[in-house]
């Protein structure tokens, strides 16, 4: 795992994350891990293929989920906002990931992301790769964000 | 006159919303698809005069389904509206046929001037 893989997602987070929900992003720890396994109640899962591939694993908890949702979608309705929260914060995970990508990807490779996953609830089990990852932490004034990055290079 | 018409495809419902929020004072927003495969019916059922189309998406995505309406209806107007706006893969839909391509996060402005740019005359 290269660590410099970190840098284009602290990026891309910020970026994102003052684009569509005006909060800011700052890092606040970054640590190796033995397997992309979220610590958060929330988690979205998304993949990737190519000369880099592996998986991102996004995780936080409910309350700032639906925080990040409410502010993706000012105006609506509390309950349409609760019926989005998935979509949203998929589609956030999705932006950031697909921002890292272009730095990762450079001029001349292509990197294809899979369609964003989402699972919800403390008592979900799910088995995770043996794959080095960085965990990056993010904190904001209305919660935090977990990124667990286990890329590795070659293509599959 | 009458409205152009416009089909939104992108598997995320935020997204959806989103671009209709924007489209619809200016065009008729006739449609929306959650995935390649159902955009291509959906496409043939309402005929838009364009289509905004995503693509990261399940089942089809949208490079795959631009070659598919392409092959079928070469005249179609699509801009792309992407989070992955990688420069080969750019490059690629560019290439292929798309009018446009716009990168998430986006601001509203740069939708609503693509979708314009496709029916000015200059």
């Amino acid at each position: 795992m290269k660590a410099e893989y970190a840098n284009p997602f602290i990026r891309a987070a910020s970026e994102v994350f003052a684009h569509e929900t005006h909060l800011q992003m700052t890092r606040k720890g970054l640590e190796l891990r033995k397997t992309p396994l979220p610590s958060r109640p929330v988690c979205i899962i998304l993949g990737i293929t190519g000369p880099i591939r592996g998986q991102v694993v996004y995780a936080l908890d409910e309350d700032f989920a639906h925080t990040v949702a409410r502010r993706m979608l000012p105006g609506k309705l509390p309950a349409e906002v609760k019926r989005l929260t998935n979509s949203a914060i998929s589609e956030i995970a999705n932006m950031i990931t697909g921002k890292a990508s272009i730095e990762l990807a450079g001029e001349d490779k292509t990197i294809e992301l899979t369609p964003p996953a989402v699972f919800t609830g403390e008592r979900f089990h799910m088995d995770f790769l043996n794959i080095p990852t960085l965990s990056l932490s993010l904190i904001s004034e209305a919660g935090s964000l977990e990124i667990n990055i286990a890329l590795t290079e070659g293509s599959s | 006159m009458r409205l152009k018409t416009a089909l939104i495809i992108d598997d995320a419902a935020v997204m959806r919303m989103r671009l209709r929020d924007i489209l619809e004072p200016h065009f008729d927003v006739v449609g929306e698809a959650e995935d390649g495969e159902q955009a291509l019916s959906l496409y043939e059922a309402c005929r838009p005069d364009f289509v905004t189309l995503d693509i990261t998406m399940p089942k089809v995505d949208g490079i795959t389904f631009l070659q598919n309406l392409l092959k079928s209806h070469p005249d179609a107007k699509v801009i792309i509206v992407s989070a992955v706006g990688q420069k080969q893969t750019v490059f690629k839909a560019l290439t292929l046929g798309a009018r446009d391509f716009v990168v998430k996060p986006f601001d509203p402005e740069r939708v609503k001037t693509a979708a314009n740019r496709l029916f000015s005359k200059a």
